[in-house]
């Protein structure tokens, strides 16, 4: 080995100790200095994917239109027979919709906040987010849309935040199951291999016998989730050899996530 | 030295490119990764040093971007990354006079091999973290789908870095008389 390199070996190995040296409180700033030193690109990055996005959507083969005009052909059949049972529902949901929306009628101080990126790593399920310490968001802040939980807050910059979306295995919610005294851990699965990812709720007692359908709620244990956010749906429950676990369909589709909200507080 | 320069702005922005790239789902949504392929072609067209300068920008900027800090907790160190592409680049630096002899199938291949080999460690790192190891079919395609992946694009980029090199008149080619 060259005099050369082995210097640059030795300083390599400095740079790594150094870096391996690192604390948590350390990693999380220097994270966060990486992401907000990123963040122009992010940006400029998020705006040309939905420019390409809009463009590949509008080109449609034939093959998908005609695919796309039989089921909208059966979406319509339905939509008929349904429409006189729902006509005095759909008047007052859309004076709703209209009067309010999710912001003003939530108990919670929420911030709006866009998805810049979706996560690019294997093993950790996070999105990145416009908005950051300058709109005083800090780690470990819910993040919820109108359909339920997407999230907790992790490293925080000064414009950009990264989320940890709650089918991510580290993502631990205390929950409480509706029409139950249930009361267990949900959490993300390791892999998700499919294309809808679902979440374990764990703990729960061997006497639960949960049915599908029955939403979990957070539970406001922990100190983190406020109590009442919806989590997800109950698809299977199943006994282990010292507590019940049930899989749960997440209530937000995390794949099609454009627009979140950030829980600051409570009003 | 362009090359140099020109490979870490290429890691910076092939890194920041993954995040738009979504995974692939008939794959059991490997994702796809390109910027070791970068790494490790630099790792045979670059002098030692710069090999190792390589490897510590890309495994830190790898580090910062993805590993998560969940409460009191880094579930990968920060600067194991660049431990990773380091040893994984030497390995690939030892075979850079069959590159420079123009043979590039051994690198392609091994690029995918190193590419899943890191995916693999990081895997290893968060279940010793986490307790409870399994290995079912859906974690193997998560680290050999990205390793396939890079296999087969590792032509084409490690083709269009050559060409870079050549463009920026990189100094390797002499080397190729003394070999070849």
């Amino acid at each position: 080995m060259s005099r050369t390199s082995f210097i640059a070996l030795l300083i390599f190995g400095a740079i790594l100790g150094y870096f391996l040296s690192f604390g948590t409180e350390t990693t999380r700033k220097f994270q966060a200095g990486v992401y907000q030193w990123l963040a122009p690109f992010f940006t400029t990055g998020s705006g040309l994917q939905k420019q390409i996005t809009s463009v590949r959507t509008g080109l449609k083969s034939l093959e998908d239109l005609e695919r796309e005009n039989a089921s909208l052909r059966v979406d319509n059949r339905q939509l008929r027979a349904t429409n006189e049972a729902l006509r005095d529902v759909e008047r007052e949901v859309n004076r709703l919709r209209h009067a309010l929306n999710y912001r003003a009628r939530s108990a919670f101080k929420l911030v709006p906040a866009e998805i810049v990126t979706r996560d690019s790593s294997t093993w950790w399920h996070t999105v990145t987010i416009n908005r950051g310490k300058e709109d005083h968001i800090e780690s470990d802040m819910p993040v919820v849309t109108d359909e339920g939980l997407v999230g907790k807050t992790t490293t925080v910059s000064k414009t950009i935040s990264v989320v940890l979306l709650v089918t991510d295995e580290n993502c631990k919610v205390a929950a409480s199951v509706e029409g139950t005294r249930e009361q267990g851990i949900v959490s993300g699965e390791r892999i998700a291999g499919g294309l809808a990812p679902m979440l374990d709720l764990n703990f729960l007692s061997k006497q639960a016998n949960l049915q599908p359908g029955q939403k979990a709620y957070t539970s406001g244990v922990g100190g983190v989730f406020p109590s009442g956010l919806l989590i997800g749906a109950v698809k299977t429950f199943r006994l282990r050899e010292l507590d019940g676990q049930a899989k749960l369909a997440p209530a937000v589709d995390l794949s099609k996530l454009e627009d979140v909200f950030i829980v600051t507080g409570r009003k | 030295m362009i090359l140099f320069f020109i490979l870490l702005g290429l890691v910076l922005l092939t890194q920041i490119a993954e995040f738009y790239i979504p995974p692939i789902d008939w794959m059991y949504n490997a994702h796809v990764y390109i910027v070791p392929v970068i790494v490790f072609y630099g790792a045979v067209a670059l002098p030692f040093p710069l090999m190792l300068a390589l490897a510590l920008f890309a495994g830190i900027l790898l580090d910062a971007l993805t590993v998560q800090v969940i409460g009191a907790k880094v579930e990968i160190s920060l600067g194991s990354s660049m431990l990773l592409y380091a040893v994984l680049a030497g390995i690939m630096h030892g075979l850079r006079p069959l590159f420079i002899r123009g043979r590039w199938e051994a690198h392609c291949i091994l690029s995918g091999i190193c590419t899943s080999a890191i995916i693999l460690a990081q895997y290893l790192m968060i279940t010793f973290r986490r307790g409870s190891p399994f290995f079912s079919r859906e974690v193997w395609w998560q680290i050999g789908g990205p390793g396939l992946i890079a296999m087969l694009i590792a032509p084409l980029v490690f083709w269009i870095l050559n060409w870079l090199a050549r463009l920026t008149g990189y100094p390797y080619l002499p080397e190729r008389s003394r070999f070849g």
